[in-house]
């Protein structure tokens, strides 16, 4: 039976190959066929804040690719799941996605928290797995962290914490010289305390003194005592590594008590969610972003053209990081020469193709480096007061 | 230091509002409704959506974000509690539907998205927003060194307004010794010929309301209108505030609110931002141990 289902098959490819299209890549035909993939985002929870967005951006590059031809001919399809934010949901559905739904390659999840349980399992089952906004440490190469093993299967398109956050740094310092900082950090949370550690570990270099470190629960319903033990110092800077509502709270908070030095934050910030919600007190907030929306390179104003025209609003960071991912996965697809009848050795096709990548995004010019990380051009943004942002400078990638 | 004092004086005003509605209801039904944590979230998430996505004044949606929270109370009696009550099911079963009730509300919410089922409700699913800045006037004044904003100033009055009112309401009026009796024991109270199903459901409007305001003001404050801005972190900090003051004393649940504050604060300041919460906390935990009826627990003429 088995072996009868082989022959059918080969005949198949075979009759296909004959008559049917290559694609404009050139690479084997899959007239017929469908890549299936998964996408395991926080919808709700305190992820939610992004999760959306990186779904809208992924389901905008699938019907781009599906309505013109597919990849080499086969059609995506995208299983959207939420995890609600939580951790043990997260591996319990990647679990899903891979054992029986049998999907191709996974993307997501969308919290670095949630990364550290769905990573392990995804190169523990040999399924590509690409980040798409997960930006804390650890995550590639060694998903298996404290293990230093390089994971095979684990990639990145998301900027991580550990090149942006000091990439801003930098360049403030080097335009503004501050000499004092506070940073404010939530505690309880992966993402922001990843970036308080590289806060901490950055600040020496530009001969910033770090007068306190205020640790709270990224929970805190008030976060005005923290913010009147920040300001008090009078610092020059005020660092902030934390999610969702939390920086543009703290940006409001210390703007009414009066405080007018520089916010410098990471990837939090870099969503017009959250520049909205500070509004003026957030106007030139810094951060270092992936993306910038007003960049006029022609994979980019496609990019924003054409979500502007599905979703009728403006696309952010995450939409473009998850725009991109589809992007990455279908040109590794269109060279992998997949069989579509061996799943292991499909997956594994598309995670050696994955590594040579080399494509116009809506971030830049895209790779991935040898340790499955972003390489990729930093934008330098701020917050412009009225729920947007303006480019400052721009970081090309150290080769 | 000063500062630090406003804040605590500030949040306390909320908590202390919050935690009102909270002992209001355990007072007459001993009951705790954790649906209450969720009715705070709808009050701010309901005037937000009227003041941004129906172009209401902020007064209009006001009225229209109480009146989301009084329907909900009239949800809470006759879904999840009277059914209970008439088959007198334990204290437990009521706790479990209220937290029931509590989830599908914030989920609601949250789902709320353009295009989506409850959009009419809410359109920023999951994300943290604020009310428009120039909603209300809110001039910030400094004196001698402490920042004065006008919103969190006016709180405090607000705050007390109202839970002298509600005093004022159980301790003279008709319906207060009403509510009183059905607290002392609702048999005796209905063979005095009290309707009780009555008294409960008013109580439990009263107690929507109530939470409903406290969920306004805290966005007003605080800049912060989310999903989960009532069962973060606010839902424990009412029950911690209940047990400080005594679970059912009105007078207790104010006191507990500003001591909670305060403790809140004192702890930040002596002894750093990473351990404030669990000072604050075991301060409710000796308070337990020294004191387990609260600040005002012994004083039962004053139970409502």
């Amino acid at each position: 039976m088995k072996r009868e289902r082989v022959i059918l098959g080969l005949l198949a490819a075979l009759v296909l190959t004959a008559c049917g299209t290559t694609s404009s890549s050139g690479g084997t035909s899959y007239q017929g066929k469908t890549i299936k993939l998964g996408a395991l985002l926080s919808i709700t929870g305190a992820g939610g804040v992004y999760g959306p967005q990186s779904r809208d951006g992924m389901l905008l590059a699938v019907d781009q690719i599906n309505g013109s031809g597919g990849v080499n001919g086969a059609q995506i399809s995208l299983e959207v799941r939420d995890d609600a934010s939580d951790k043990a949901q997260s591996a319990q559905q990647a679990q899903t996605m891979i054992q029986q739904d049998q999907l191709m390659a996974l993307l997501g999840p969308t919290l670095s928290n949630s990364a550290v349980a769905v990573h392990p399992l995804a190169e523990n089952l040999k399924t590509p797995i690409l980040a798409v906004s997960t930006t804390g440490i650890h995550i590639v190469p060694d998903c298996n962290y404290p293990s230093a093993t390089p994971c095979k299967y684990v990639f990145r398109d998301s900027l991580g914490e550990q090149t942006a956050i000091p990439d801003n740094i930098k360049s403030y310092s080097e335009d503004k010289h501050p000499s004092t900082g506070v940073l404010l950090v939530a505690q309880d949370d992966k993402f922001s305390s990843d970036g308080g550690k590289i806060v901490q570990d950055t600040v020496g270099q530009y001969n910033i003194n770090l007068l306190k470190v205020i640790k709270f629960s990224k929970t805190e319903a008030d976060l005005s005592p923290y913010v009147t033990q920040a300001v008090q110092l009078k610092p020059d800077v005020i660092f902030i590594t934390s999610l969702g509502g939390i920086p543009a709270k703290i940006m409001i908070e210390a703007r009414k008590q009066g405080w007018t030095g520089q916010f410098l934050g990471g990837n939090g910030f870099n969503t017009s969610t959250v520049s909205k919600q500070a509004g003026s007190a957030g106007m030139g907030a810094r951060s270092a972003s992936a993306w910038y929306i007003g960049n006029t390179f022609v994979s980019n104003a496609d990019f924003v053209s054409a979500y502007r025209q599905k979703y009728g609003k403006d696309p952010d960071q995450f939409a473009a990081q998850g725009y991109t991912a589809i992007k990455i996965i279908a040109d590794a697809a269109s060279r992998a020469g997949l069989t579509f009848s061996d799943l292991p050795g499909d997956r594994d096709k598309l995670r050696a193709a994955m590594e040579t990548v080399n494509i116009d995004t809506p971030l830049g010019p895209f790779q991935f480096t040898s340790n499955h990380d972003v390489k990729q051009t930093v934008w330098i943004i701020q917050m412009d007061g009225s729920g947007g942002f303006t480019l400052v400078h721009e970081i090309k990638p150290t080769t | 230091m000063g500062q630090q004092v406003l804040n605590a004086i500030f949040i306390g005003s909320i908590y202390a509002l919050f935690a009102v509605g909270y002992t209001l209801v355990f007072g007459v039904l001993d009951i705790l409704n954790l649906a209450h944590s969720a009715v705070f979230m709808l009050g701010a998430a309901v005037t937000y959506s009227l003041v941004v996505n129906y172009n209401q004044s902020f007064v209009v949606a006001c009225v229209g974000g109480v009146a989301a929270c009084v329907v909900m109370g009239l949800v809470i009696e006759y879904v999840c509690l009277r059914p209970l009550r008439r088959r007198r099911a334990p204290p437990i079963a009521a706790l479990i539907s209220t937290i029931g009730l509590a989830l599908i509300i914030v989920a609601a919410v949250e789902q709320g998205r353009p295009g989506s089922l409850f959009a009419w409700l809410w359109v920023d699913g999951a994300n943290s927003v604020r009310f428009p800045p120039d909603i209300v006037p809110d001039p910030t004044w400094r004196v001698g060194g402490l920042t004065l904003e006008a919103v969190k100033v006016a709180i405090v009055p607000v705050s007390l307004v109202l839970m002298l009112v509600l005093g004022y309401l159980i301790r003279y009026t008709q319906f207060g010794r009403g509510l009183r009796a059905v607290a002392e024991n609702s048999r005796a109270a209905s063979l005095m010929g009290i309707d009780v199903d009555r008294m409960i459901l008013l109580t439990v409007v009263l107690s929507s309301a109530l939470g409903g305001i406290a969920g306004i003001l805290f966005g007003l404050a605080l800049s912060d209108i989310s999903p989960y801005i009532g069962r973060d972190n606010v839902e424990i900090r009412g029950l911690a505030v209940i047990v400080l003051g005594g679970m059912g004393s009105i007078p207790g649940a104010v006191a507990g609110g500003y001591l909670l504050g305060l403790i809140e604060v004192l702890a930040l300041v002596l002894f750093g931002s990473n351990v404030r919460t669990g000072v604050a906390f075991a301060a409710l935990f000796l308070m337990l141990v020294l004191r387990p009826q609260g600040i005002f627990g012994a004083q039962l003429h004053e139970r409502v």
